[in-house]
């Protein structure tokens, strides 16, 4: 499996977790909807674990997969926690529109 | 310095400043609860720091002296300040004056402040003012006694200003207060020349290093010249005499402790503590001398027109005072000494005397409108006539022996002319004494109805310690007989150890002999005279309507002192505050401050706005702010 | 690594009471737990150890971090039964002490991670934890606007987190602090730019974490939507875990290189200052004016970890313990008056100097230690810190320091003058006795701090 992961450059692996990073983040900035947002979080959070196993991959070491687990495991978390409060604001106000939760601000 | 003296007094001499402190504070925090016990407990946290001093007395032997350090307070450079006190035969000696006549003014409060709504705020001032006090007489350098020194003064203010709803006391207190300020700024001064030439505050360090600098040294004249101006104001000498008149305006409890028996005395007790600077400076004490004596002199004489019967005693304590510090001057401070404690007596008696008659006439204080209180007020006449009779200079009383040991010093070492006039001083303190007395208990009742049916005795608070402090000035001159009697001088003796400068001359013995036979003619006659002028004759002060000639009018009015000072100083600064007003802070500094102000809050409504709650824009300019700084710090890197 | 397990077993046990119906002995539990917690706690004083493969590493540093941590939870725990004393509240009582004693879990992580993956977890469990107690109040929408915007923006940073931990492991193949350390030194001049660019990445989450301008966004909004109590933790408990992370982070890895994260954090130690002190000028809610106090605390500890030395991380202990205990007691007197008043308007405390005087002492006198005026702890922390930037050569950093502190005075004393001045809003509150005790343990020892610095200052 190694082999396989290092058939392709060390540096396209940066570059494309990168890119993926870049989409999440430009996901979060210009999505409203909050469960894309949610979505787009994700896949910040998979670029980041891609990058990790292809880390270990080269580095001949398994604590970048190991790692690997932690961030699926806090992302469900996360996720979960993120879905309840969307419910309850969802219950409150009808909407998932992040541009109307603005009542905190000054 | 004995290590063993230390371990045995360091409790008593700690308990002693404390339990008047603890004192203050448990009365001013739970003033509300306490109601009247306040007053007890404040008599009680007093008589204890009494006893305290009285144990230290009785054990402490008069030649040694101990140090008993609390902390060390702070380090600047080579500049060391502890926290210490100084015990010896000075210190003990105030001590026991100041706790002692200090307790039986507390006791006497609780009487006489009965029925004051702010009674247990009168107690904790008090009490305030006993530790402020403590600290003063106790402090092992000149920075403690400032802090005790400012101390009193605050509570002087507090007390005079004591019926803050009055707005003429209120002024009273500020004049107080201001004129002390003159003189602290004075005492102040002396005291950075002090630290800056000795590199020490601490008495011991100071003076060993000042005996060495010699005889009429520059810097030890200018040090105790503002040491002096610091004891010019807080013991109301010309030209910082007016505020004490004034400062009767509190109760009278406080005009006797803080303006008769202790605070007013602070400035002697501090030339007698640093006696071996002042012995070095020559020059300042001939000027003390002569602001000594020129002090007693016109304040006896303003003495004899006053017809408020605070007023006569606090002239009379601002001439008294004068006469201390002619003895100072010629280097008489044992006998300095030994008239602060004499005087502490008889004007505390005649205060508190004047307090109860002041009481009994429902607030009444002029004396034209009393008489013939003699009858309804047994034991205040009699207890006010042995004051009387002290203060006169009276043979075998209190004042007696201080009075003539401070001639007697004058004569043997100045000139005759000063001696002469300090002489008509007594003379003229007599008439002025006796004329007070004779009107206010002798005579008939000149009072309203209202008053006569309200006469009535005082209470035991009030009575107990005016006997107490009878007694005392009975007996108080035994402390210190002259040499002719061929009995020891135990003031003298004890003083020995910490007054080391004596260097006044004793009057031959003939002399002493001619002084007492000269006294007791003269005050024969002035009380056979003033009696008949004001008893026999019923004479009675002119009443402020009628034209004076002009020295009577001159006196009367206090030679315009106040009004003169008012011309010179007050208006002059008034004016050129409100120029500065205008010119510089108003103009000036406002503007800068506003603008500053203003700058700051305007900045902070715009900065608010970024925060504008929306969640996509936090999200953005995060982002943004992220990518500039990381594409700044990476550039300034490579 | 013992404090974290029994912390996490007293986690368990507040879920489990609720099973058995021992709702009632939940909050005393927990408190008595975390006193003896403390106790056990102290004994690994001097006793470095590592544990599971240096996942967690206990050092001095660690253990006071830890000790300081669950002195504030006892006392924010001791401030909660008043606090969740209504029955809707009782009926949740096991699921928020639960969430909260997870909350100190994370932060226990935090202060004693010897690995970048334990790093993560701790934030993640801290910040999970508070982003549910964020929004616990499900009715109110302010409270879950303020859970919301901070699991988002909370959660969007740790992406970055995760990221430069990506990069620095692809450095140097590790995630030990040791061993980082190590490539670190090792490498000299040659350190790979991935390695910086994951280092700044880094300090850019935990700048957000100790809510450091430009990434204090959350902090205003989450402070004043969220219950009180949860803002007391956040201001205290969360915000001193990361500070302490974000030292140890610095020191244990990054020391070589810090010096080119400097312009970030220069300019970000200015920012924090400035937004924090000015717009805590015009703020009149008493929970918001707290969160921009806790912003600009944030400035003044960012300026320690600039000018770091080898006794910097003393100096951040005892200042973070002066801020903690004065922002405890500063809470707690804003929960009572909440609690009466449901307002938490700076205004609702008009007259408390004369309704309670005592209460309104206390809160003066922690006021007093946030703006930094002697006796108080707050002013010799503020000194230290000062002092150490202006020995560093840091002048100018120290100037705008003093400058911003001279602005804080004003809003901190904004507070004070409403409770002597104005007509009284409230009936008088009468305090349970744990909240009494809580403020005047807190002032006293904010006050003892303050008289007796030197006690501390040589302690790490």
């Amino acid at each position: 499996m190694e082999n396989t992961l290092q058939s392709v450059p060390q540096n396209w692996y940066l570059l494309l977790s990168s890119f993926l990073f870049c989409i999440g983040v430009m996901g979060v900035l210009f999505r409203r909807n909050a469960i894309i947002i949610l979505m787009c979080v994700e896949l910040m959070l998979n670029s980041v674990n891609l990058l990790l196993v292809s880390y270990s991959s080269y580095a001949g070491n398994n604590d970048g997969q190991v790692f690997v687990f932690f961030i699926m495991v806090v992302a469900a978390a996360e996720v979960a926690v993120g879905l309840a409060l969307l419910v309850s604001i969802f219950r409150n106000i009808a909407s998932t529109d992040i541009d109307v939760l603005s009542k905190l601000k000054w | 310095m004995n290590e063993t003296l230390t371990d045995i007094f360091s409790i008593p001499v700690i308990l002693i400043p404390l339990l008047p402190l603890l004192g203050f504070f448990v009365i001013s925090l739970f003033g509300k609860q306490l109601k009247k016990s306040s007053g007890w407990l404040g008599s009680f946290t007093v008589i204890a720091s009494f006893l305290c001093s009285l144990y230290i007395f009785l054990n402490l032997p008069a030649e040694s002296s101990t140090t008993i350090t609390i902390s060390n307070w702070f380090y600047f450079k080579d500049i060391f300040i502890p926290i210490a006190f100084l015990i010896d035969s000075l210190t003990v000696t105030m001590l026991l004056v100041v706790t002692g006549v200090g307790a039986l003014i507390h006791i006497y409060s609780i009487g006489y402040m009965h029925h004051d709504e702010g009674f247990s705020r009168f107690f904790s001032y008090l009490n305030l003012f006993i530790f402020f006090m403590l600290m003063l007489v106790m402090g092992s350098n000149y920075l403690i006694m400032f802090i005790g020194w400012e101390g009193v003064g605050l509570c002087s203010y507090l007390l005079i200003g004591f019926w803050f709803k009055n707005d003429a006391y209120n002024d009273a207190a500020k004049k107080a207060f201001i004129m002390n300020r003159i003189g602290d700024l004075g005492f102040l001064i002396g005291m950075f020349i002090l630290l800056f030439h000795f590199g020490s505050l601490e008495y011991q360090n100071v003076f060993e290093k000042a005996s060495l600098l010699g005889s009429g040294n520059f810097t030890l004249f200018a040090a105790t010249l503002c040491l002096f101006i610091g004891a010019i104001g807080k013991s109301a000498q010309i030209p910082l005499y007016t505020w004490l008149p004034d400062a009767m305006a509190g109760p009278t409890p406080v005009s006797a402790l803080i303006h008769a028996a202790t605070m007013v005395t602070a400035g002697v007790y501090m030339i007698a503590r640093s006696n071996i600077l002042f012995a070095l400076a020559p020059l300042t004490s001939t000027i003390i001398l002569c602001v000594g004596i020129a002090t007693a002199f016109f304040a006896a004489i303003i003495g004899l027109k006053q017809n408020d019967i605070k007023k006569v005693l606090a002239y009379s304590t601002v001439s008294q005072l004068g006469y201390m510090f002619a003895a100072i001057g010629v280097g008489a401070y044992k006998a300095a000494i030994f008239h602060v404690v004499t005087h502490a007596f008889f004007k505390a008696l005649l205060f508190l005397g004047s307090g109860s008659v002041i009481h009994a006439m429902s607030g009444e204080q002029d004396i034209r409108k009393m008489g013939g209180l003699k009858k309804s007020l047994p034991i205040t006449h009699f207890t006010f006539l042995i004051g009387t009779l002290a203060i006169s200079g009276v043979p075998f009383f209190a004042g007696f022996f201080s009075k003539d040991e401070i001639l007697a010093s004058i004569y043997a070492n100045q000139s005759l002319l000063l001696f002469t006039v300090l002489t008509i001083t007594t003379v003229i303190s007599a008439v002025y004494m006796f004329r007070l007395y004779f009107l206010t208990f002798l005579g008939d009742f000149r009072g309203t109805e209202d008053q006569k049916k309200h006469l009535h005795k005082s209470p035991a608070t009030i009575t107990v310690p005016l006997i107490i402090l009878a007694i005392l000035a009975t007996l108080g001159g035994f402390l210190g007989m002259p040499e002719i009697f061929h009995a020891k001088h135990f003031l003298g003796d004890y003083l020995s150890s910490s007054i080391t400068n004596n260097s006044a001359n004793y009057a031959s013995h003939y002399f002493e002999y001619g002084l007492i036979l000269i006294s007791i003619v003269v005050i024969t006659i002035v009380i056979f005279s003033t009696y008949r002028f004001y008893v026999s004759k019923k004479n009675l002060p002119e009443s402020d309507e009628i034209e004076l000639n002009i020295f009577s009018k001159l006196v009367s009015n206090k030679f315009y002192v106040d009004e003169i000072y008012d011309k010179i100083f007050v208006r002059p600064l008034m004016l050129l505050s409100n120029l500065f007003l205008v010119l510089v802070d108003k103009l000036f500094i406002d503007l800068i401050v506003n603008l500053t102000g203003f700058l700051t809050v305007s900045s902070a409504r715009v900065l608010r706005l970024i925060q504008s709650g929306n969640t996509g824009f936090y999200l953005f300019t995060m982002v943004i702010c992220m990518v500039v700084l990381l594409l700044f710090q990476i550039f300034s890197i490579i | 690594m013992n404090t974290l397990i029994y912390t996490a077993c007293l986690g368990l046990f507040c879920m489990l009471a609720e099973i058995f119906n021992l709702r009632k002995w939940i909050i005393p539990t927990v408190v008595l737990g975390l006193a003896v917690i403390f106790s056990l706690n102290l004994n690994d004083w001097n006793h470095p150890s590592s544990h599971y493969n240096d996942m967690l590493r206990v050092d001095n540093f660690s253990v006071a971090f830890s000790g300081l941590a669950l002195l504030i939870c006892t006392f924010l725990f001791m401030l909660s039964s008043d606090f969740y004393r209504s029955e809707e509240n009782q009926k949740h009582i096991s699921d928020y002490m639960a969430i909260l004693v997870f909350v100190l879990c994370g932060a226990l992580m935090m202060v004693s991670f010897g690995n970048l993956v334990m790093l993560f977890l701790g934030i993640e469990t801290l910040s999970i934890s508070l982003y549910v107690m964020a929004g616990s109040n499900r009715n109110d929408l302010r409270s879950n606007e303020a859970g919301f915007k901070y699991f988002l923006l909370g959660a969007f940073t740790s992406g970055f987190l995760l990221f430069g931990i990506a990069l620095i492991y692809g450095a140097s193949n590790s995630f030990n602090l040791q061993d980082i350390y190590t490539y670190v030194s090792s490498n000299g001049n040659n350190i790979s730019p991935l390695f910086i660019v994951g280092m700044l990445l880094m300090i850019f989450a935990m700048l957000f974490k100790i809510s450091a301008a430009p990434f204090h966004f959350w902090a205003p909004d989450v402070y004043e939507g969220s219950p009180a109590l949860v803002t007391a933790f956040m201001s205290t408990l969360v915000k001193i875990a990361a500070f302490a992370a974000f030292y140890r982070l610095i020191s244990n890895c990054f020391l070589f290189t810090l010096q080119k994260a400097e312009l970030i954090l220069t300019v970000s130690c200015i920012a924090t200052l400035f937004i924090g002190n000015l717009t805590a000028l015009v703020q009149d809610n008493f929970k918001r004016l707290l969160a921009f106090s806790g912003i600009s605390h944030a400035g003044y500890m960012l300026l320690a970890i600039i000018s770091l030395q080898s006794n910097t991380d003393s100096v951040l202990f005892y200042y973070a313990t002066g801020y903690a205990l004065s922002s405890i007691a500063a809470f707690a007197v804003v929960i009572a008056v909440i609690g009466i008043t449901n307002s938490e308007k700076i205004n609702s405390l008009n007259g408390l100097g004369k309704k309670n005087p005592i209460l309104a002492t206390l809160l003066t006198m922690a006021m007093l230690s946030l703006a930094g005026i002697p006796p108080f702890a707050g002013f010799f922390g503020k000194y230290f810190i000062f002092s150490e930037a202006l020995r560093n050569g840091y002048s100018y950093l120290v100037l705008i320091a003093i400058i911003n502190s001279i602005i804080g005075v004003y809003y901190y004393l904004k507070p004070v003058m409403a409770m002597y001045g104005g007509a009284a809003n409230q009936d008088e509150i009468k305090l349970p006795i744990s909240y009494s005790l809580v403020l005047w343990t807190c002032v006293i020892l904010s006050l003892l701090l303050g008289i007796f610095p030197d006690l501390f200052v040589t302690l790490l």
